[in-house]
């Protein structure tokens, strides 16, 4: 019998010993991961603004004069004015990529053609250079369409880029039955409705996770709009803060931190769709 | 609320493989037919191909008089329900079932805002086609809801819903449009045993409350012979046989269907049968066992097997063996069985044994019986019991084609027979020998197929039977004591008959010489050509010249012109430009040939005089045509084929295409 309550009594002190375990692993890994965060967040309330000044990591007096001068002096550079144009760029993007990776997705799980696979490879490959390889290639061809210094040229590539990556997208189809879509075609739907009225409500999870990637690439991407645009009026907030002078470190990380906004507010808006199971019940598995 | 016509459908894949064979049939009005058979036979690609989810590589699909070959899905008027249901999940069960009806729409007619119907200038309605209005949708929701019982699931999700209500939902999702036909791609597989069983009789009586077409596949053969009119058994994309239920589970046609339909499955042995006078002995292959019935019961046994040298499949199901030792008593057929082991399922026992001395009973060896004997029986294992074999339920199987050679409807009479001085003398009748078949005297075999008994001649028989199959009637005939069985149209009454041969359809062995049939297909090979010409056409009151296509077979160099109904099949048979390049088989009966000028050059070498007809023989293309003819052909002629009642065969897939 007592041997029997010492069994239980050893568990128990093991399992409180794992998760004290498990929590410790994670509150180091959290830690790395936040400090950097922490470090950019302090940094932008530095009175001096220039990091020469800082006392090690960590600046010596706090103040808001980043933020003030972020706003308010935008004679040389004009961070609200970069701020829209990143989000214009973004959204616009975002919008057309979301359709485009969407629609070649769907395309490639549900119809078969001619060179479907040949088509599947090639994108596969592709898609294993860096985008930045064919920099040069696609300078030349915005002089050609004269997009140069326009934010259409950059909206057009990330669009066009986006549907490179729809293999994931085309992954959440394969799942979704092929009999849905009979069914629906039995009853006298045309492969339009079929992608409107059946299989797109039931891809909500996955069109949130396309939308937020084609938002967050424009958003936080510096090589394109850096060699696309020349007018200081146009920039990006990533080219913008870049342009910066070497003592406005404050007004960088302040920049820094305001862009991430509305990346957080976006996921919090948009977690709730990307739950699971939106499926269950259409077929028996 | 139609009928189904299939016509030669073919499935054949891109890389060769091909999924349906020649699928030819007729489906009533109101049938419940059922596709049964192993998975991989085609069944499910049948249905499909019915639905307009899958393309039919070659052949003729009808729902009602319409070909639907073309059409899409939606236009075809079918509904389907899938096996894993294939429910809408982001939609409530009302929406799912609306779905379909939302799609459609009606025709009606112009109205004004108070409802009154429109007219146009000349006084009459205008018909428009309009969207159902909520409250058809819902009436009719609602009505197929009450159908199936699942009224207060309406507004719940599928994922709410457990296997018995998602399946009836979607039988609900199929019945609320009152299609023509209904498809049904085994939909109760993800049921359990019990929900199976009383969905099974819920869609019997949903058919007998619908009255419409229901085509239904299963590989389960019990949810076959227990709910349809019709069963279609299918194996390796070839349909093995069409029938009854009551009719399968009888007269099976070939090995396999014996062995699929019913359970346990069909004892099948391998022996010998070797004819005695009356008598037919039959010896048991591996096995002592041997018995000896009458020939009276196996008369309609093809007649080559009873030689007593081709082996052969013997079967009896498990309750046509019987152990009880009153029935071995009076039985003339028992055989030794040795008991292995017994399963007791309840009402029935099955005793598993072997009729080979050395057998274990437990594989499934050409040896091994299993005999259904009352419930909660004792036998001993090892013990050997007498078994009495009921030859009356008897099944013979040919060992290399598995087909039956005790079919319903047996294939050839079989008399033997003498020729003298070009008369025919067999059972007891001697009759005049046509010019056509020239046979020296002597003694041989005569077969006469079914078909070629005619009711119309000088041989005196009579009546003693008339069994009613597949519309037909199969007459036996008592002729001399020897016994010949005809097909009629028509039932015809015991009692005496005179009745003819078809000589042309006859087979005669004297000696060596075999006098074989006439053949009733004539094959030629050769392309598909397209010649464009221009042509004045009038239009519009204007003439204009332009290039019409002209489709022509060519066989060897002769070209045939043909009419859409070929061309327009082999087009869609065919991929691209595929047709031009490919040799297809051209095949006419002998009918179907004309003596003109130009045409097929052919040599005549042969005349065949059956009295009533005549043929002549010709060569052409390295191939022998036989031809009919009013008067003897000589030398050289032009045959010119009715390019209408061509049948295309493509000769690399081996497809018949018209």
């Amino acid at each position: 019998m007592s041997t029997a309550k010492a069994k239980v009594a050893k568990a128990k002190t093991k399992k409180v010993l794992n998760v004290l375990i498990t929590y410790c692993i994670l509150i180091v890994v959290a830690f790395v991961f936040f400090f950097p965060c922490l470090w950019l967040i302090l940094a932008s309330f530095s009175k001096s603004g220039s990091i020469y000044s800082f006392d090690g990591f960590f600046p010596t007096e706090y103040g808001l004069n980043a933020f003030d001068a972020l706003f308010n002096d935008t004679v040389m550079y004009n961070y609200p004015r970069w701020f829209f144009n990143t989000l214009f760029i973004a959204v616009m993007s975002c919008i057309l990529g979301t359709v485009l990776t969407i629609l070649t997705a769907y395309c490639m799980s549900r119809f078969r053609f001619k060179s479907r696979k040949a088509m599947m490879k090639t994108t596969l490959v592709l898609g294993m250079f860096p985008s930045f390889m064919g920099t040069i290639a696609v300078y030349i061809m915005m002089t050609q369409f004269n997009l140069i210094n326009q934010h259409w040229g950059l909206i057009l590539i990330y669009s066009a880029q986006a549907p490179m990556g729809y293999m994931v997208q085309k992954g959440f189809f394969d799942t979704v039955p092929y009999s849905i879509d009979e069914a629906a075609r039995i009853d006298g739907a045309s492969n339009m409705t079929v992608f409107f009225k059946i299989i797109l409500p039931m891809s909500k999870p996955i069109l949130v996770y396309t939308a937020l990637t084609a938002f967050t690439w424009p958003w936080s991407d510096f090589i394109l709009p850096k060699m696309l645009l020349i007018d200081k009026d146009l920039y990006t907030v990533a080219v913008g803060l870049m342009s910066l002078g070497e003592t406005e470190f404050a007004r960088f990380a302040a920049g820094s931190i305001f862009i991430a906004i509305p990346i957080i507010v976006l996921y919090f808006c948009l977690v709730k769709y990307m739950i699971n199971g939106m499926a269950a019940g259409a077929v028996k598995e | 609320m139609a009928n189904l016509s299939l016509k030669h459908i073919y499935k054949v894949y891109p890389n060769g493989a091909k999924a349906v064979n020649d699928f030819n049939m007729t489906i009533d009005d109101k049938e419940f037919i059922v596709f049964v058979g192993p998975s991989g036979c085609g069944k499910s690609t049948t249905l499909r191909m019915i639905a307009g989810l899958e393309e039919i590589t070659a052949g003729e699909l009808k729902i009602g008089d319409v070909v639907v070959n073309g059409m899409e899905p939606k236009d075809r008027d079918i509904a389907m329900v899938f096996q894993n249901y294939a429910l809408y999940p982001h939609m409530t069960i009302f929406e799912n079932l609306a779905f379909g009806l939302r799609m459609r729409k009606i025709p009606d007619i112009k109205r004004d805002k108070d409802g009154e119907p429109k007219l146009d200038k000349n006084g009459e309605t205008i018909p428009v086609m309009r969207k159902y209005t909520k409250q058809e949708l819902e009436e009719k929701v609602t009505e197929a809801a009450r159908i199936l019982e699942i009224t207060e699931y309406l507004k719940r999700k599928p994922k709410e819903m457990s296997g018995g209500q998602r399946q009836r939902v979607a039988l609900g999702r199929a019945i609320v449009r009152r299609p023509k036909v209904m498809l049904l791609d085994e939909p109760l597989s993800n049921l359990d045993a019990k929900l199976r069983t009383q969905m099974r009789s819920e869609i019997v009586k949903l058919h007998k409350k619908l009255q419409t077409t229901f085509i239904y596949v299963t590989h389960d053969q019990v949810e076959a012979m227990t709910m349809g009119t019709r069963i279609v058994v299918m194996k390796d994309g070839f349909v093995r046989q069409i029938d009854t239920p009551k009719n399968l589970y009888k007269y099976p046609a070939d090995k396999f269907v014996a062995g699929f339909i019913g359970t346990p499955q069909m004892n099948f042995f391998e022996g010998m049968l070797k004819k005695d006078g009356d008598k037919v002995h039959i010896d048991f292959a591996y096995s002592d066992a041997k018995v000896t019935v009458p020939y009276s019961l196996l008369m309609k046994t093809t007649p080559q097997y009873l030689d007593g040298t081709k082996s052969v499949y013997i079967g009896f199901r498990a309750e046509d063996i019987s152990l009880d030792p009153e029935i071995v008593d009076k039985s003339d057929a028992a055989i030794d069985v040795k008991i292995s082991h017994t399963e007791e399922l309840g009402t029935e026992t099955l005793v598993y044994g072997d009729i080979n001395m050395g057998g274990d009973g437990f594989a499934e060896t050409s040896t091994r019986v299993i005999i259904k004997a009352g419930g909660f029986r004792e036998y001993a294992p090892d013990t050997v019991m007498k078994a009495a074999l009921d030859i009356n339920a008897i099944h013979l199987f040919d060992k290399d084609t598995e087909k039956s050679i005790l079919p319903r409807v047996p294939e050839y009479n079989f008399f033997d027979c003498s020729v003298r001085g070009g008369k025919l003398a067999f059972a007891g009748n001697t009759a005049e020998l046509p010019a056509a078949i020239e046979a020296s005297d002597g003694s041989g075999e005569l077969y006469v197929p079914v078909s070629a008994v005619t009711f119309d001649g000088s041989i005196k028989g009579k009546v003693v039977d008339c069994e009613e199959i597949d519309g037909k009637f199969l007459v036996s005939i008592d002729v001399n004591g020897g016994r010949l069985y005809a097909l009629s149209d028509s039932r015809v009454e015991n009692g005496s008959v005179k009745i003819g041969l078809d000589y042309k359809q006859i087979t005669l062995k004297i000696g060596d010489r075999e006098c074989a049939p006439m053949p009733n297909v004539n094959s030629l090979t050769g392309t598909f050509v397209c010649e464009k010409r221009p042509e004045t056409i009038e239009a519009n009151g204007k003439t204009k010249t332009r290039k019409v296509a002209h489709y022509y077979l060519d066989i060897g160099g002769v070209k045939l012109e043909v009419p859409p109904s070929v061309y327009e099949k082999m087009f869609a048979a065919t991929t691209g430009r595929k047709v031009y390049n490919s040799t297809f088989g051209y095949e006419w009966s002998p009918y179907d040939f004309a003596v003109a000028d130009s045409g097929i050059e052919a040599r005549v070498v042969g005349d065949l005089d059956y009295g009533a007809e005549r043929f002549a023989v010709c060569e052409a293309c390295g191939q022998t045509l036989y031809v009919k003819t009013d008067k003897p052909l000589l030398g050289t002629v032009m045959l010119l084929p009715d390019a209408d009642k061509v049948s295309v065969i493509e000769t690399e897939r081996q497809i018949r295409i018209v």
